[in-house]
C-alpha cells in the first residue's frame, strides 16, 4: 500500500520523533489582562489558548445553580482559519459541541467545586492552530488557566493522545498520524494518584493491546506533567520576584 | 482609599486625573498605548497578524478561496471580514450568536475595505466569470480593553501584508483550475488604511485609544480611518456628544500622525520577516 509512512522501518515517525517521544511544548500563564486566569500552550504546531473566569455568581438562569457545588461552563471553540480548510462554524457543530461536554465532565472531576456553592466557573478555550491533539492541549491549557485563576484542584490534569501503529504504540499523534485512520486513544490523566479523567478510543483495537496503548498515553501525561509542572512554578517564582517578596 | 473612590464615582475619579491633563494608566490624552505586532504566526492560515494596543488583543487569520464571481462584476472577487467577540476576551459577552458590537465591528470593517480600496477587487479575478479568489478576514479578538476597531484595522492591514497565493492556471483542455503552490505571490496592497478611534468625555475633552473603562464612561466615540495619501477614508461618529468641526480637524491632525507611527512599524515588521 502506497503512502505515508507512519513508522519507518527505523523507528522513525514523519515528523522524526519515536514513538513513544511528546512534540515540544511550550507554556506560558497569565498571558492576558481582563481574565482571572489565562495560558496559551503550543504542543508542537497545535496552539490553544484558555481562559478561565470564576468563581463567579451564576449568569443567567438562577435556577440552574447547584446549591452544594460550582458550576463548570466549557467553551470549546476552533479558529475558522485553524485547519487547513477553513472551518465554516467554529462552535456549535456536534464535534465542538462534543469536546465542549467532555472538557466540562474531565474538569467537574479535577476542580474542588464544593468550595464554592451556587456559583460558575467559566473555562473557555480556543484552538488558534490544529494539527492533532486538540482536546489534548485544550485540557493541559486549561488546566493552567485554572492554576493561573486560583482556583483549587485535586491534581493537575494532563492529557495525551495515543496510537498503535505496526504493534507499536504511539505517543501524541499529530494530524497526520491521526488522519491515517487507525485506532486512536485520549487520556486525561490526574497524575499523581494516577486517576483517569477521561479515556476515549476510536477505531477498533484488539483487547490484547489497550493495556500497552494506555501505559504509552499514561506515559506521555506524565512527560506533559513533568513540563506543566516546571511552567507554573516558574510562572511563580518570576511573580513572587516581581511582587518583591 | 483611592480604589474605593474610583468604585463608587467612576466618573469624578476620571475627572480629576483629566483637570491635571493626564489619564489613570499615566498616558497624556493624546497618547497610544504600545503596540506590537507578530505576523505568519499561524501556519494553517494564508496570512495572520497579532496585533496588541496595549491588553487588547486581536488575531486576523485569512484564508483565500475559490468562489465564482458575482453576476453583476464579473471580473471581481470578494472580501469578506467577520469580527468575532467572543466571551473568552471579556466577562461582558456571552456565549451564542453574534452580539451587535460584533456586528459593528464586522461592518465597519468591510466599509474601510470598501472605502479605502486597499486591494482592488478585480485584482482577485482569476478568470472571468468563472473563478475568483475569496479572501475570509476572520479577526477574533482575545482579550478586551477597547479601541477594538483600531485594532483590527491594523491586524488586517498586517495580515494582508502577509498573505501569499498560489499561481492558479487554467487548465485549456478540461478548463479546471491548476494550482501552483510553489509560486506564490504576495497580495497587491494599493493604499494602507490606518484607525484611530477617540472617545468625547463631558462633550469637551477629547482623549485617544480609550480602554475599555473609559469607552464605558465616555459620552461619544470617534474613529478616522486614514491612508498614506493623507485621504480620509472613513469618518465613523455612532451618535455621543456632538463635536465643533475645530475638534474634528483635530482628530484629523492626530490621525494623520499616528498614521505614521504604524506605517513605520508595519514596515520594520514585513522588513524583518522578508530578511529570513
Amino acid at each position: 500500500m502506497a503512502g505515508l509512512e507512519l513508522l519507518s522501518d527505523e523507528g522513525y515517525r514523519v515528523d522524526g520523533r519515536r514513538a513513544g517521544e511528546l512534540r515540544k511544548v511550550r507554556a506560558r500563564m497569565g498571558v492576558f489582562a481582563k481574565a482571572d486566569g489565562s495560558a496559551y500552550i503550543e504542543q508542537g504546531n497545535t496552539k490553544a489558548l484558555a481562559v478561565v473566569y470564576g468563581p463567579h455568581e451564576m449568569r443567567g438562569s438562577r435556577s440552574k445553580a447547584l446549591h452544594d457545588r460550582a458550576l463548570v461552563n466549557c467553551q470549546y471553540s476552533m479558529a475558522t482559519f485553524s485547519t487547513g480548510e477553513r472551518k465554516r462554524r467554529p462552535h456549535g457543530d456536534r464535534k465542538s459541541s462534543e469536546l465542549t461536554l467532555h472538557l466540562k465532565q474531565t474538569f467537574e472531576a479535577a476542580i474542588l467545586t464544593q468550595l464554592y456553592p451556587r456559583s460558575q466557573i467559566d473555562i473557555y478555550v480556543q484552538i488558534l492552530q490544529a494539527d492533532g491533539g486538540n482536546y489534548c492541549a485544550c485540557v493541559n491549557a486549561a488546566t493552567l488557566a485554572t492554576i493561573d485563576a486560583g482556583i483549587p484542584m485535586r491534581d493537575y490534569v494532563c492529557a495525551s493522545s495515543a496510537g498503535f501503529i505496526e504493534d507499536t504504540p504511539l505517543a501524541d499523534l499529530n494530524y497526520v498520524e491521526e488522519a491515517a485512520g487507525g485506532p486512536q486513544v485520549a487520556l486525561a490523566l490526574l497524575p499523581k494518584s494516577d486517576q483517569i479523567a477521561l479515556l476515549e478510543m476510536n477505531s477498533r483495537l484488539h483487547e490484547d493491546h489497550l493495556e500497552q496503548v494506555i501505559e504509552a498515553a499514561s506515559k506521555a501525561c506524565k512527560d506533559v506533567y513533568a513540563v506543566l509542572d516546571q511552567v507554573v512554578r516558574d510562572h511563580v517564582h518570576e511573580v513572587t520576584t516581581l511582587l518583591g517578596e | 482609599m483611592a480604589a474605593g473612590f474610583k468604585t463608587v464615582e467612576p466618573l469624578e475619579y476620571y475627572r480629576r486625573f483629566l483637570k491635571e491633563n493626564c489619564r489613570p494608566d499615566g498616558r497624556e490624552l493624546g497618547e497610544f498605548r504600545t503596540t506590537t505586532v507578530n505576523i505568519g504566526s499561524i501556519t494553517t492560515a494564508d496570512g495572520s497578524a497579532l496585533v496588541k494596543l496595549g491588553n487588547t488583543t486581536v488575531i486576523c487569520g485569512i484564508k483565500a478561496e475559490f468562489a465564482q464571481p458575482p453576476a453583476e462584476s464579473t471580473n471581481k472577487g470578494y472580501i469578506v471580514p467577520n469580527v468575532d467577540l467572543p466571551p473568552l476576551c471579556s466577562s461582558r459577552f456571552r456565549p451564542g450568536p453574534p452580539g451587535e458590537e460584533a456586528q459593528a465591528a464586522s461592518q465597519f470593517i468591510a466599509d474601510v475595505i470598501e472605502n479605502s480600496e486597499i486591494i482592488m477587487k478585480e485584482d482577485l479575478c482569476i478568470a472571468h466569470g468563472k473563478l475568483a479568489w475569496v479572501l475570509y478576514c476572520d479577526f477574533i479578538c482575545l482579550d478586551y480593553d477597547g479601541n477594538i476597531l483600531d485594532a483590527c484595522t491594523f491586524a488586517l492591514l498586517a495580515a494582508l501584508k502577509n498573505v501569499q497565493l498560489p499561481k492558479v492556471t487554467i487548465n485549456e483542455e478540461t478548463g479546471l483550475a491548476e494550482v501552483d503552490l510553489k509560486q506564490t505571490n504576495p497580495l497587491n496592497i494599493r493604499k494602507h488604511p490606518v484607525a484611530t478611534s477617540f472617545a468625547v468625555f463631558d462633550d469637551t475633552i477629547l482623549i485617544v485609544d480609550p480602554t475599555a473603562e473609559e469607552e464605558d464612561l465616555a459620552t461619544g466615540t470617534v474613529t478616522i480611518v486614514m491612508d498614506e495619501e493623507g485621504r480620509l477614508c472613513s469618518v465613523h461618529k455612532p451618535g455621543g456628544s456632538g463635536l465643533t468641526a475645530a475638534k474634528l480637524q483635530d482628530c484629523i491632525t492626530r490621525a494623520i500622525t499616528r498614521h505614521k507611527e504604524v506605517k513605520k512599524l508595519i514596515d520594520k515588521v514585513i522588513k524583518s520577516i522578508k530578511i529570513k
